[in-house]
C-alpha cells in the first residue's frame, strides 16, 4: 500500500469503531470550523475566487468523468480517443464517485444544520421580542424538541424509556406530523374544484377542446370511466371508443409529441444554466452582495 | 333561465362540503373492486419486476412525504408486496426524513403480512441528503462504501440481503417513487448508464410528462399514482381485496364526476348569463 493511501485511510477511514468514532466526530468538527472561519476571515475577494474555483472543479470532475473514455476508441486499427493515460484518468476519476458521493452527503448534511440554524434565529427572536403570533414560534420549540428527543430516545435508549418513546415518538409522529402534512396537502383538493368550476368557462373553440379532453382524461383514468363505455367491445373496431381507450391514446399521441417539445425547450434551458453555474456567470445574492 | 344563471354562483362553501362528502364516502366503505382495465405501463413495470433474476436486488427510492402518502405509498405497498411473493430483495432509501419513517413503517406492516423477515429480505438504508446525482454515481461503483450501514446503523455486511452487493452490477431493477421530478436524474446517472430497467412511480399530476421516456425504453414501466397502483394491485391477485389503492381509486371517480358536471354547470350558467345579455366582452383563448 502506498503512502497516498495509507494517509487517505488515516484522514478518512472506511470504518472506525469504540472511541476513535468520538475522536474522528471531535476531529471533524474542529476541521469544519476551522475550515469556516478561514473562509470567513478571507477577504472577499479571494473568497469569491475560492467559491467559483470550486465550483468550477466540482463540474469539472463529473463533465470529465462523463465524457473520457473509459476504454479506447478505435477505429480502422488506429486509436483515436483514449490512449493509455487518458483511460486510467477516466477510471480514476471513476474511482473516485464512492468517495464524492461521502462529500455530497456531507455537504447536504449542513444544509440541514442551516435550515435548523436559521429556524431558530426566526423563531428565537419572535419569542424574545414578543412580535405578534410569538406563540406560534414557541409551539416550533416545544415541537421540534419533543419529537428530537423522542426520535433520539426511541433509538439510543432501553428497557421502559425505550417503551415510553416509542410510543411518544408514534403520537407525534404519526398522529401529528404525518396529519398535519397530509392535510395541508388536501386542502388542495378543495382550491382545485372551486377554481375549476369559477375559472373553467368555454370561451373558444380552444377552450373547448381542451375542456373536452380532460373531461376525457378524467374520466378514462378512474375506474368508473371504463365502466361508462363498458357496453362497446374490448376488441375491434369499436374498442377504440372505450374511454380507457382514448385516454390512453391522448396521452401516448399528442401529449407525448408536446412533452417530448417542452422536454427539449427545457434541456436547451437547462444547459444554458447549468453552464452559467458551472462557470460562476449567473450573478444573483450570492455575488452581488458581500459574502 | 333564472335557474341557469344560478349554476354560475355556487357558494364555495357548498363545493367544499360536497368535495369531503364525496371523498370520504368512498374512502370510509372501502370497496374491493379494482378496474379491469391495466395500462401497458404498469403491465411493463409487474413484467420488469417479474424478471428480476436471482442474486439482484431492486432499489425502492423514496421521494416523498405524508402530503402525497395517499397516491405514492400504495405503490410502495403494491411493489413491495410483490417482491415478498417473488422472493426478490429489495433495499429502500429515502430522500425526505418523513418518507423515510413512513416507507420504514409500511415495510414493517407488509413484511409481518406475509411473513418476511427484516435484514434477510429487505433493508432500509434510511435517509440520505445531498446532491443525489453524486451519491447515484457513487453507489453504482461501491454501494457499500456509500451506504456503510442500515437505517438501524447494522452494517449492510452483516445483512445477508445486501451484504453481497459491490456495485450496480447486483442491481436488477430501479424503482423511483417520488412526488418531485427525480427520474432525469437516475437515467442520467445510473439506470441508462448500466442498463438498468427503471420503474416511475409519480403522482398522476407528474405522470403525463413520463410518456417520452417510456416510449424512448429510458422508463421501462410506470405506476401512474393511485391507479397505477391499484392496477397493479390487480396484477398481483388482489383484485377482490380492499385496500387504500381500491378505496382512492372509487374517491377520485367520484371527484372526477364532481368535478365534471360542476365545470358544465358553471357553462350553462356562462352560457345563459351571455344569452340574457348579462355578459359582454370578447373571446378570449384559454
Amino acid at each position: 500500500m502506498s503512502w497516498a493511501h495509507h494517509i487517505q485511510e488515516l484522514l478518512f477511514p472506511s470504518t472506525v469503531q469504540g472511541g476513535w468514532v468520538w475522536v474522528y466526530i471531535g476531529a471533524g468538527i474542529i476541521a469544519g470550523a476551522a475550515a469556516l472561519i478561514a473562509l470567513m476571515s478571507t477577504p472577499p475577494r479571494y473568497r469569491k475566487a475560492i467559491v467559483v474555483a470550486v465550483t468550477f472543479l466540482g463540474g469539472l470532475f463529473f463533465s470529465l468523468e462523463f465524457l473520457l473514455p473509459h476504454e479506447p476508441v478505435t477505429a480502422f486499427g488506429h486509436t483515436l480517443l483514449g490512449k493509455g493515460h487518458v483511460t486510467g484518468f477516466a477510471q480514476g476519476l471513476t474511482n473516485a464517485k464512492p468517495s464524492v458521493a461521502d462529500w455530497a452527503m456531507i455537504i447536504g448534511s449542513f444544509t440541514l444544520l442551516l435550515g435548523t440554524f436559521n429556524l431558530f434565529h426566526v423563531h428565537g427572536k419572535a419569542v424574545r421580542k414578543k412580535t405578534a403570533g410569538w406563540y406560534n414560534s414557541l409551539a416550533f420549540f416545544i415541537s421540534f424538541f419533543l419529537i428530537m428527543v423522542a426520535g433520539f430516545a426511541k433509538d439510543a435508549m432501553g428497557g421502559a424509556a425505550k417503551t415510553i418513546s416509542t410510543q411518544a415518538f408514534a403520537i407525534l409522529f404519526n398522529g401529528f406530523v404525518q396529519q398535519l402534512d397530509a392535510t395541508m396537502f388536501s386542502l388542495i383538493a378543495f382550491y382545485i374544484v372551486s377554481a375549476a368550476y369559477r375559472a373553467f368557462r368555454v370561451r373558444s373553440a380552444e377552450a373547448g377542446l381542451m375542456m373536452g379532453t380532460a373531461g376525457i382524461i378524467m374520466l378514462g383514468l378512474v375506474p368508473i370511466g371504463a365502466i361508462l363505455t363498458n357496453w362497446l367491445p374490448h376488441s375491434g373496431p369499436l374498442a377504440s371508443l372505450r374511454l380507457e381507450n382514448i385516454t390512453y391514446w391522448l396521452l401516448t399521441w399528442p401529449n407525448m409529441a408536446v412533452q417530448r417539445a417542452i422536454g427539449f425547450g427545457l434541456a436547451v434551458g437547462w444547459l444554458a444554466m447549468s453552464l452559467r453555474i458551472w462557470l460562476s456567470l449567473e450573478r444573483g445574492s450570492f455575488f452581488d452582495r458581500q459574502l | 333561465m333564472n335557474a341557469l344563471l344560478r349554476f354560475q354562483n355556487i357558494d364555495r362553501r357548498i363545493l367544499y362540503i360536497i368535495v369531503a362528502i364525496v371523498l370520504s364516502v368512498p374512502i370510509i366503505m372501502r370497496p374491493a373492486r379494482h378496474p379491469d382495465t391495466v395500462f401497458p405501463e404498469v403491465q411493463h413495470a409487474y413484467n420488469t419486476i417479474d424478471s428480476v433474476p436471482p442474486g439482484k436486488i431492486v432499489i425502492l427510492s423514496n421521494l416523498w412525504g405524508a402530503g402525497t402518502k395517499a397516491e405514492n405509498e400504495p405503490q410502495l405497498e403494491a411493489l413491495m408486496r410483490h417482491m415478498f411473493a417473488k422472493h426478490i430483495k429489495f433495499v429502500l432509501l429515502s430522500w425526505d426524513p418523513g418518507g423515510s419513517e413512513i416507507s420504514w413503517q409500511s415495510a414493517e406492516r407488509i413484511q409481518n403480512d406475509v411473513g418476511a423477515k427484516y435484514g434477510r429480505d429487505w433493508v432500509h438504508l434510511g435517509y440520505k441528503t445531498g446532491a443525489a446525482n453524486a451519491i447515484i454515481s457513487g453507489f453504482a461503483e461501491d454501494f457499500q462504501k456509500v451506504f456503510p450501514v442500515d437505517k438501524r446503523g447494522t452494517p449492510l455486511s452483516k445483512l445477508p440481503a445486501v451484504s453481497y452487493v459491490k456495485n450496480s452490477g447486483q442491481i436488477g431493477a430501479v424503482v423511483d417513487i417520488t412526488s418531485v421530478g427525480m427520474m432525469d436524474t437516475w437515467i442520467s446517472y445510473l439506470t441508462s448508464p448500466k442498463h438498468i430497467p427503471l420503474i416511475y412511480c409519480p403522482t398522476a399530476v407528474m405522470s403525463a410528462a413520463a410518456y417520452p421516456y417510456l416510449d424512448s425504453g429510458q422508463a421501462s414501466g410506470m405506476l401512474n399514482g393511485a391507479m397505477g397502483a391499484v392496477q397493479y394491485e390487480t396484477l398481483i391477485g388482489r383484485g377482490n381485496v380492499a385496500t387504500d389503492a381500491s378505496a382512492i381509486s372509487w374517491a377520485l371517480s367520484a371527484a372526477h364526476i364532481y368535478i365534471i358536471l360542476l365545470i358544465l354547470m358553471g357553462n350553462l350558467g356562462y352560457l345563459a348569463a351571455r344569452r340574457a345579455g348579462l355578459i359582454t366582452g370578447g373571446r378570449r383563448i384559454g
